[in-house]
This record gives C-alpha cells, sequence and structure tokens, in this order.
C-alpha cells in the first residue's frame, strides 16, 4: 500500500508554499522524496512548475497526479485544462471523462462542461456553464477568477461582432500564408 | 454574415508557449513526427531570416538566396533533432549558431568544389525526375508530355500562391500571376492540395510552400529522398485527374 502523507503535514506543506518567499519546489520535492506516491504532492509540483513556466515537466508532474490519484477531481480538471491550454482538446476531453461522475451540482463538472462547450465553438453554453461552475465553487477562487477571463473572452467575441466576413478564397490563403511565417 | 470561424473557442484559450512545450515534448519524447514537421514549419521562417542575414554578411561563393534558405533549412533540422527542451536556452538561440555554421559549411563545400548548388536548376531537375517516370510509363509520347507539362504546371500555381515574402521587391507590377483567372486556378490546386492524404498533402506543401528540397523533406518525415519523389508524382497525379488539367 502506497505511503501518503497526512492531511496535516499536506496542510502545513501549501502554507509554506504559500508564503515562500523564494522558489518552493525544494520544499515540495523534499516531501515528494519521502511520499512518492502521493498524487496529492505531485498535483502540487506540477501546479508549481507550470507557474514557473516549465512545462514539460509540469505535464510529467500533473499527468502522474493523476495516475496515482484517479479520483483526486482537481487535479484531474487541471491536467485537462492544461492539456486544452497546450492545443491537445482530444486528450483533454479523455482526462475529463471520469469527473463525468462527480454529483450533478459539482462546480468542477460546470467548468468541463462550459470548456466542452467551449471547443465546440458553443460560446452561449460556455459562458452559461462557466458562470453557473463559479456561482458553486466557493472552495477554490483562484480558479474562479481563470473561469471569469474565460467568461470575459467568450462575451469580447460576441460583442465585438468580430465574425469573419473574410472570403473562402482569403481564408484558404490565409492558411497557407500562417505556414510560412 | 458568417459567425466565428472553427476553432474560435479553442483559440481563446490555447496559449502559444503551451503549444510549443508540447510539441517539444511530443516530438522529443514520444517520437511524434508529426510534431516534429509542425516544428519545422514553426521555425522555418527564422531559419530563412538568418539565411537572408547571412547572404548580407558573408561573401555568397555565386550560390542564391535560395540556396542558403536550403543550407539553413538543413541546420534547422539538425537543431531541432538535437534540442533539448528540458536543458538550456530557448530554442532560437540553440538553433542560430548551428544554421550559422550550416551556411558557412555548406559555402565553404561549395567554394572548395568551384560548383554551385545552384538551387534553382537543382529543385526542377528533381520535380521533373519525380514526374517523368508517368510519361515513361506510356507510348503515347504526345499524351504523356502533354501530362507532364500539366503537372509541372500545377506545381508553378502551387508555388505562386505563396503571398510575396519581405526580402522580395515592393515595386514589382502585377503581372499574370495576379490575374483573376490564374487566381481562380491556383485556388482550385490549393483545395485539392489540402484534399490529399496527410504524407502526400504535407510534401507538396513542404516543397511548393515552404520551398524545401526534397532531401530536407525525406530527412523530417523519416522517408528516403525516392520514397519523397514517389509520393510528390503520385500527390500531383492525384491533383490533375481531379481538376481535369491537361486532359
Amino acid at each position: 500500500m502506497a505511503k501518503l502523507c497526512r492531511q496535516d503535514q499536506l496542510d502545513v506543506l501549501v502554507s509554506e508554499i504559500e508564503s515562500s518567499k523564494s522558489d518552493p519546489l525544494p520544499l515540495i520535492e523534499a516531501r515528494l522524496a519521502e511520499f512518492p506516491e502521493d498524487g496529492r504532492i505531485h498535483f502540487l509540483h506540477g501546479s508549481v512548475l507550470a507557474s514557473a513556466g516549465r512545462l514539460i515537466e509540469a505535464h510529467d508532474a500533473l499527468t502522474r497526479a493523476v495516475t496515482l490519484a484517479p479520483d483526486f477531481p482537481l487535479a484531474r480538471f487541471q491536467l485537462g485544462l492544461f492539456q486544452l491550454t497546450s492545443g491537445e482538446a482530444n486528450e483533454a476531453l479523455d482526462t475529463w471523462g471520469r469527473l463525468d461522475r462527480l454529483p450533478d451540482g459539482h462546480h468542477l463538472r460546470m467548468f468541463v462542461e462550459g470548456l466542452r462547450c467551449l471547443i465546440r465553438d458553443d460560446f452561449r453554453g460556455a459562458v452559461q456553464h462557466l458562470r453557473n461552475g463559479i456561482i458553486l465553487n466557493q472552495e477554490n477562487t483562484p480558479l474562479n477568477r481563470d473561469m471569469q477571463m474565460l467568461i470575459d473572452r467568450c462575451e469580447a467575441l460576441a460583442s465585438d461582432g468580430a465574425a469573419d466576413h473574410a472570403s473562402e478564397t482569403s481564408l484558404l490563403l490565409n492558411r497557407f500564408s500562417k505556414r510560412l511565417n | 454574415m458568417t459567425g466565428p470561424q472553427p476553432g474560435t473557442g479553442l483559440k481563446l484559450i490555447v496559449q502559444a508557449q503551451a503549444i510549443e512545450a508540447a510539441l517539444w515534448r511530443r516530438w522529443r519524447y514520444n517520437q511524434d513526427t508529426e510534431c516534429r514537421l509542425i516544428l519545422f514549419d514553426q521555425f522555418s521562417g527564422f531559419a530563412r531570416k538568418v539565411a537572408a542575414s547571412e547572404l548580407r554578411r558573408r561573401p555568397s561563393h555565386g550560390l542564391e538566396r535560395g540556396d542558403f534558405e536550403q543550407l539553413a533549412f538543413g541546420g534547422l533540422l539538425e537543431a531541432i533533432d538535437r534540442y533539448d527542451p528540458l536543458q538550456g536556452p530557448p530554442f532560437e538561440a540553440f538553433a542560430r549558431p548551428r544554421i550559422v555554421g550550416a551556411i558557412a559549411d555548406g559555402a565553404a563545400k561549395s567554394s572548395e568544389g568551384g560548383s554551385l548548388f545552384a538551387y534553382r536548376g537543382r529543385i526542377e531537375l528533381e520535380r521533373l525526375q519525380s514526374l517523368e517516370a508517368t510519361a515513361r510509363a506510356t507510348n503515347d509520347h504526345i499524351s504523356a508530355l502533354s501530362e507532364l507539362v500539366a503537372m509541372l504546371a500545377i506545381g508553378i500555381l502551387a508555388e505562386t500562391a505563396k503571398p510575396p515574402s519581405n526580402e522580395d521587391d515592393p515595386g514589382e507590377k502585377l503581372d499574370v500571376y495576379e490575374t483573376v483567372a490564374w487566381r481562380d486556378l491556383q485556388m482550385s490546386v490549393l483545395s485539392e492540395i489540402q484534399r490529399l492524404p496527410a504524407m502526400q498533402r504535407q510534401i507538396i506543401e513542404q516543397h511548393y510552400l515552404q520551398g524545401v528540397a526534397f532531401e530536407h523533406i525525406a530527412r523530417l518525415l523519416g522517408i528516403s529522398k525516392s520514397r519523397v519523389s514517389q509520393i510528390h508524382r503520385a500527390a500531383l497525379t492525384s491533383v490533375r485527374e481531379r481538376l481535369k488539367i491537361g486532359e
């Protein structure tokens, strides 16, 4: 059986990361050396690596977190979000699949539904689900900020009427010219 | 009025830095050759800029801009294969000295051998050799010639669909290549290229739209140069048949 970090130890680690004025990675890596099979610490590791712009390592850490703790919803949600921002929409949809087992009113389910709408270019559906998710989410407010930013982008798209009037010709040429720049 | 283009939702959330990291991860650690191709596309403009700057800086030894670009593409491929995204500098800083080195080596070899790369002539010869196998397969020399000309024309149509680069003369006047009829034909060719199977499309796009020689495409796709030549022929035959050009 995997040796897991106690919740109180984890809480201390999180508060140390939050209050740390220097690089928090050594703190996390020390805990990881002690609890290499604790998906929650890998998740923290991945989140900090992503913030530091070390994206390849962040992906590895988040993937490891989900492998070790498949029913840890936040890690699964964040890995999917990471994949989506990396242009890996199919992988994101696969990762999120298991979140459909969460209860109906769970904010992560709402966020996932909103992001699925976004992938389908259903902006109205995206805004509606993301808004509902924000209302339901009381436990992770930074996530609400990220989702609100997405809502703002969807609304800006709708309001500036930036519907593309480009002709078929210019669209096709555009596609080729993009490959040349 | 049309709605936003397909994929607009994804564009709202993807981040360029994250996409590039994913491409390096998938190429470097999963050997995903499609990602290598995308990385090559992404940095080929950078390689061209280095080539243009080297062309201004060093003696050309009779080489043309196209020759410098092919040498730069060789250096770029080398850099993509050697780059470790977990170590060292950003890719462009890593790649620049390798591209410059490849150009310097190529220019020196050209100078020593007294032979020119003659990029334009070489690339046209490659195309012709690729296409003439089709012509040889028949005894009807007139229709074989007509077919060959049609396929060369398709190549020219695709090649001239490239938007002019910054290096081109901005004062150049419109000519036959900018006429409406020519543009329409180009659009048809470009549409058909998009409908080709992936490998055929990649080869045609790299060769005609990016200006990459067969040898570099072969390396990029991990296949032999003769295989590139065969696929090139099959692709142009397919476009010609669909558009009924030369029939």
